[in-house]
C-alpha cells in the first residue's frame, strides 16, 4: 500500500489499493476510532456517534477525549472504542484516524495500528502516511450541505461505510441525537451522512475496509461517572447543590439543574467556591441532603469550610473531580493528585471519609452511600472522582435503585425531640454521634458552631471538655470502620502480580489484568473504594495474597502509597505513577510490573 | 417542654453599641411575634457575630466572612424559617465582600444587619474598610456599604441605624423582617455600633446622625433620588440614617427563594425523599439514560 494522493471528487480510490492486511482480516472484536482536528470542528459530536453506534450494536463502548481549556481551535481529538469483550480503558492503539488536519495526522498516527488506515479531510490534510484516504470532506460539506461545520457529519457518514454500518441504525443515531433539535438541523446532518456514504463508496470502494462483530451486551448503559454522582445524589434524598463551573467537574450541576429541580430540589451557581461549600453546608444545617462538587483549584477555596463542617458537625458531600494541578494545571487532563488535600487538608483536626468509585455504576452507588454516611456520622464525605472518570463515557451497568437505602442517621423527628427533656446538639454519646435537630423544630434550639463548644453549643475552651469533644469527633473515624464501604477485589485467589488503585485506573489495571492472564501470569487486584480512613486491615489482607504489590496512580509522589505505608510500615510494595496527563494503557501497566520498572 | 441551650452572656464590653443592636433585634422578632424555633441566626466572625449565642432561636457560628452563603443555604433549604445574618463591618465588607455583593444579587428573603465600628475590636483596633483616614494608620479612602448596596438593581431594602437610638434601629429590623416575611427579598440594615474600647464614636456619630426623613425632597422609592439624597446629606457633613432606599413593590426583583421555591410547603429541607414515595419518578429518570 503507497500512500494515497490527494484526490478530487472525480478520482475514485481503486479497490486494489486497500491494505492487503485489511483485506485478510475478519470482522473485528474490538476497534477504536479516533478522531482528530481543531476544537470546534466537532471531533467530539463524530465521537458520541460512534459510541451509540457501537452501544446499539450491544457492543462495550469506551470513549476517551483529549481536548484543550477554549471554547474552540487548538488540538482537539476523541476516540471511541467499541468491543466485543467488556472494556474499561482506552485501547492501546487506534484502528482509525479520521484527521481534520495535519496536526491531527501528527499526533493521531503515533497512536496508529499497524493495520489501521486514516481517514483524512482533503480540505485540511496535506500529506500523511501510507493507508491515507483523502475525502473531500469539508469541500462536500460547504459546497452540497451549506455549511462546512457539518464536515464532521459527512465523516460519520464516510466512517459508516468504511466500516460496514447498517446504514439505517447509523441514520437512526443521528435522528436520536439531532432529532430533538428539529428539522432544519435534522434534515442537514442527515444529508451530511448521505453525502459522506456516497464520497466514501465512490472514492474508497464499495466494500468496507473494516468489519465489526456485533456484541451480545444488551445490559448496559451509556454514562459518565459525573452523570451517575449526580444521579447517585438525587435517588439518594440529595435536595440542594450548590457549585461554581469549573473542569471537569462542572457537567455534575449541569446534570442537576436539569432534574433536581422536578424533585423539590434546589442547584445554586454560587459566586464562588467559598460561597459554594457555605450554602452548602447552610442548606445541610437546615436539613437538606446537601452536596457540591469542584476539582483541585475550587477545593483550595473550599478547604476552610471542610474543617467548618467538620468541626460544627454538619453532613456534607464534597464531590472533587480531580484534575492536573496545582494552581491552574491542566483543566482538561487527568491526574490523582487532591488525594492527600482532602485527606489533610484545612487547619486542625477533624473527621472525615473519602470515598472513592472506579467506574460510574459505582460512583452511582458511593454517592447515596455517601450522603448516608455523612449524615450517619455527621461530617464532611469526600468523594473523589478524577477527569477521566468524570467526563468519559463508557457503558455501564445500569443503576440499581433496589441497593438504594437512605440512612439519616440520627435525625430527630419532631415528635422523638418533643419525648426528650433534654436536648443538646453536641451530647456527648458512646459512639460520638449526637442526636440532630434542624431549624423549625420545636424544642430543638441552640448553637451549632465551628468554635469549640460543650454540649450545648457554648463557645468553651475548657481542656477537660476538649479532649472529650475531640475523642468524640475524631473517634468517628475508627469507630465507623465497619460502616464504610469495602474494597473490590478482581482476579484470582492468589496472584504473582497484586494491584492496588482506585478511580478510573480501575479501567488500565482490569485491561492489565487480562492481558497478564494471557501471559500465564496470575493477577489480583484491590480497588479500594474508602481512602480515608485508609483500609488498613482489608489492605494487609490482600498484600498476603500476592507476590509483588504495586500501588498504581496518577501524581508524582505517590500518595496513596504514601498513606499505605504509614498505615503499613511493615508492607511490601512498588509504587507506579503516571503524571503526564494522560491516563495508564494496559500494555503499558503489564510492561512495568514484569520488567520491573515501577 | 424540652429543655434546650439557654442564651450565654454577651462577651462585649460594657457600653458597646452591639447592646443596643441586640436589643433592636429582639424588639423586632418579639414585635413581630417570630417563634424562637423558626429564628435562624447566623453569626460571622469578630465580636458582633456572636450574638446568635446570646439570643433565643437557632443560631450558627458561621466562618469569617461567609454568613451570607451560608444564610442563603439554610433559606433556601427552608424558605419558612426567618432567617437573619448578623455580622460586623471587617466580617461583611472586607473578607465577606464579594458574598456581600453577591447576597444582593441573589435577592434570597433574608436580612442581614452589619453593625458597623469601623475597627476590628477583637484583634485590638485595626482599621476596617469603614474605618475614616488616619484612624489607626488608615490611608485608605473609607466606602459606604449602602451606597454600594443601593447600586445593586436587585436591591430593595437598604437601610441604616443607629444603636445610640435601638428604638428607631428597632424599627428599621422589624420593617426588613417583615419584608423577608412577605417573601419581597434581600434585606441589607447596616447599624453604627461604636466600640467603645477602639473607636468610641457615640458623641459624633449622636451629632452627625440625620434621618433621611428630615432631608428636603428625599425620595427612597427612586435609587437615582435616594443616592443622591445620601450623597448630599454625606457632603454636608451629616450620616444618612433610617430608611435610605425601598422601591414600590411593583418594582421589586424578583426574590430567589420564591422563584425557586413558589409554595414554601415543599423545600429542599422539607421536600419527600424516601425511595418508596419517589420510586416511580426516579425510575423514568433512570430510563431515559438507555
Amino acid at each position: 500500500m503507497t500512500t494515497t494522493p490527494a484526490t478530487d471528487l472525480s478520482t475514485p480510490v481503486p479497490s486494489e489499493r486497500l491494505p492487503p492486511s485489511t483485506r485478510r482480516a475478519g470482522p473485528r472484536k474490538d476497534l477504536s476510532v479516533m478522531i482528530g482536528g481543531q476544537g470546534g470542528d466537532g471531533t467530539l459530536t463524530v465521537s458520541d456517534l460512534l459510541g451509540r453506534y457501537f452501544h446499539e450494536q450491544h457492543l462495550y463502548v469506551y470513549t476517551a477525549r483529549n481536548v484543550l481549556s477554549r471554547i474552540r481551535g487548538g488540538h482537539a481529538d476523541a476516540s471511541t472504542r467499541g468491543s466485543v469483550e467488556p472494556v474499561w480503558a482506552q485501547k492501546a492503539t487506534q484502528d482509525v484516524l479520521v484527521a481534520f488536519d495535519d496536526e491531527a495526522v501528527r499526533i493521531g498516527q503515533a497512536e496508529l495500528d499497524p493495520e489501521g488506515f486514516i481517514l483524512g479531510d482533503q480540505g485540511g490534510v496535506s500529506e500523511g502516511p501510507e493507508r491515507l484516504y483523502l475525502l473531500p470532506l469539508s469541500l462536500t460539506a460547504a459546497s452540497k450541505v451549506g455549511n462546512g461545520l457539518y464536515k464532521n457529519t459527512v465523516a460519520y457518514g464516510a466512517l459508516s461505510h468504511l466500516l460496514g454500518f447498517d446504514e439505517t441504525k447509523a441514520r437512526g443515531v443521528i435522528e436520536g441525537r439531532f432529532g430533538r433539535r428539529g428539522g432544519e438541523a435534522l434534515q442537514k446532518n442527515l444529508s451530511a451522512f448521505d453525502l459522506g456514504r456516497t464520497l466514501a463508496r465512490e472514492q474508497v470502494g464499495a466494500n468496507p475496509l473494516f468489519l465489526l462483530e456485533p456484541g451480545t451486551n444488551t445490559r448496559s448503559i451509556l454514562t459518565t461517572g459525573n452523570q451517575a454522582a449526580a444521579l447517585g445524589f438525587v435517588v439518594g434524598g440529595g435536595r440542594f447543590f450548590a457549585g461554581y463551573p469549573i473542569t471537569p467537574a462542572t457537567p455534575i450541576m449541569d446534570h442537576l439543574t436539569r432534574w433536581l429541580p422536578t424533585f423539590g430540589g434546589v442547584v445554586r451557581q454560587a459566586e464562588d467556591e467559598l460561597s459554594a461549600i457555605n450554602m452548602t453546608i447552610g442548606a445541610a444545617y437546615a436539613g437538606a441532603r446537601s452536596m457540591t462538587a469542584t476539582s483541585g483549584p475550587g477545593l483550595s477555596l473550599m478547604t476552610e469550610g471542610m474543617g467548618h463542617a467538620g468541626q460544627a458537625e454538619v453532613p456534607v458531600v464534597i464531590v472533587d473531580c480531580q484534575r492536573v494541578g496545582p494552581s491552574t494545571g491542566e483543566p482538561t487532563r487527568h491526574e490523582q493528585s487532591d488525594l492527600l488535600h482532602v485527606v489533610f487538608g484545612s487547619h486542625g483536626e477533624f473527621p472525615r471519609f473519602v470515598l472513592a468509585p472506579g467506574f460510574p455504576a459505582d460512583a452511582f452507588e458511593l454517592t447515596v452511600e455517601a450522603l448516608n454516611l455523612a449524615e450517619k456520622w455527621q461530617l464532611p464525605v469526600f468523594l473523589l472522582l478524577d477527569e477521566n472518570l468524570s467526563e468519559y463515557t463508557q457503558s455501564s451497568e445500569p443503576f440499581d435503585l433496589s441497593k438504594v437505602r437512605i440512612d439519616r442517621g440520627k435525625l430527630l423527628s419532631q415528635e422523638a425531640l418533643a419525648a426528650l427533656p433534654v436536648y443538646k446538639r453536641y451530647l456527648f454519646t458512646d459512639d460520638g454521634i449526637s442526636p440532630r435537630s434542624v431549624p423549625g423544630q420545636r424544642g430543638g434550639m441552640g448553637q451549632t458552631t465551628g468554635n469549640e463548644h460543650d454540649e450545648w453549643g457554648h463557645v468553651s475552651v475548657n481542656p477537660e471538655n476538649r479532649r472529650r469533644m475531640m475523642a468524640k469527633r475524631l473517634g468517628k473515624m475508627e469507630r465507623a470502620r465497619g460502616d464504610l464501604p469495602r474494597a473490590r477485589i478482581y482476579g484470582e485467589a492468589r496472584g504473582q502480580v497484586g494491584f492496588v488503585g482506585y478511580g478510573s485506573t480501575y479501567g488500565p489495571i482490569r485491561e492489565a489484568q487480562r492481558l497478564l492472564a494471557g501471559r500465564g501470569i496470575s493477577s489480583r487486584f484491590f480497588q479500594a473504594r474508602t481512602l480515608w480512613p485508609v483500609p488498613t486491615a482489608e489492605v494487609e489482607e490482600f498484600l498476603a495474597t500476592v507476590e509483588r504489590a504495586f500501588v498504581v496512580e496518577h501524581n508524582f509522589t505517590g500518595q496513596l502509597a504514601l498513606l499505605l505505608r504509614q498505615a503499613l510500615p511493615r508492607s511490601s510494595f512498588s509504587s507506579i505513577v503516571q503524571y503526564d496527563g494522560n491516563a495508564f494503557r494496559a500494555p503499558a501497566l503489564v510492561k512495568r510490573v514484569t520488567e520491573g520498572r515501577p | 417542654m424540652t429543655e434546650t441551650a439557654k442564651p450565654t452572656s454577651p462577651i462585649w464590653c460594657p457600653g458597646c453599641g452591639d447592646f443596643g443592636v441586640m436589643a433592636a433585634i429582639k424588639r423586632a422578632l418579639t414585635e413581630l411575634k417570630v417563634p424562637a424555633e423558626e429564628t435562624v441566626l447566623v453569626g460571622g466572625i469578630g465580636c458582633s457575630g456572636a450574638i446568635h449565642n446570646f439570643m433565643e432561636g437557632y443560631g450558627f457560628h458561621s466562618l469569617h466572612g461567609r454568613l451570607l452563603p451560608t444564610a442563603v443555604g439554610v433559606k433556601l433549604a427552608n424558605p419558612k424559617l426567618t432567617v437573619l445574618a448578623i455580622g460586623g463591618d471587617g466580617d461583611g465588607y472586607a473578607i465577606g465582600m464579594g458574598h456581600f455583593v453577591h447576597a444582593l444579587k441573589k435577592n434570597a428573603a433574608l436580612t442581614y444587619v452589619v453593625m458597623n465600628n469601623e475597627t476590628y475590636g477583637l484583634t485590638k483596633g485595626q482599621a476596617s474598610p469603614t474605618a475614616p483616614v488616619g484612624f489607626s494608620g488608615n490611608v485608605e479612602t473609607p466606602f459606604d456599604a449602602t451606597l454600594l448596596a443601593m447600586s445593586i438593581p436587585s436591591s430593595g431594602f437598604v437601610a441604616r441605624g443607629f444603636s445610640g437610638a435601638p428604638r428607631e434601629a428597632g424599627q428599621l429590623i422589624t420593617q426588613a423582617i417583615q419584608f423577608n416575611r412577605e417573601r419581597r427579598g434581600f434585606a441589607f440594615v447596616e447599624i453604627l455600633s461604636p466600640c467603645v474600647t477602639y473607636n468610641d464614636t457615640y458623641k459624633e456619630w449622636r451629632e452627625q446622625v440625620q434621618n433621611v426623613d428630615t432631608v428636603p425632597g428625599y425620595d427612597r422609592t427612586d435609587r437615582t433620588k435616594a443616592i443622591a439624597g445620601c450623597l448630599s446629606t454625606i457632603a454636608a457633613g451629616r450620616i444618612p440614617v433610617g430608611l435610605l432606599f425601598r422601591p414600590s413593590d411593583d418594582r421589586l426583583a424578583p426574590s430567589l427563594d420564591r422563584t425557586l421555591i413558589p409554595t414554601v410547603e415543599s423545600a429542599p429541607a422539607t421536600a419527600e425523599i424516601s425511595l418508596e414515595a419517589n420510586r416511580a419518578r426516579y425510575e423514568k429518570l433512570l430510563s431515559g439514560l438507555a
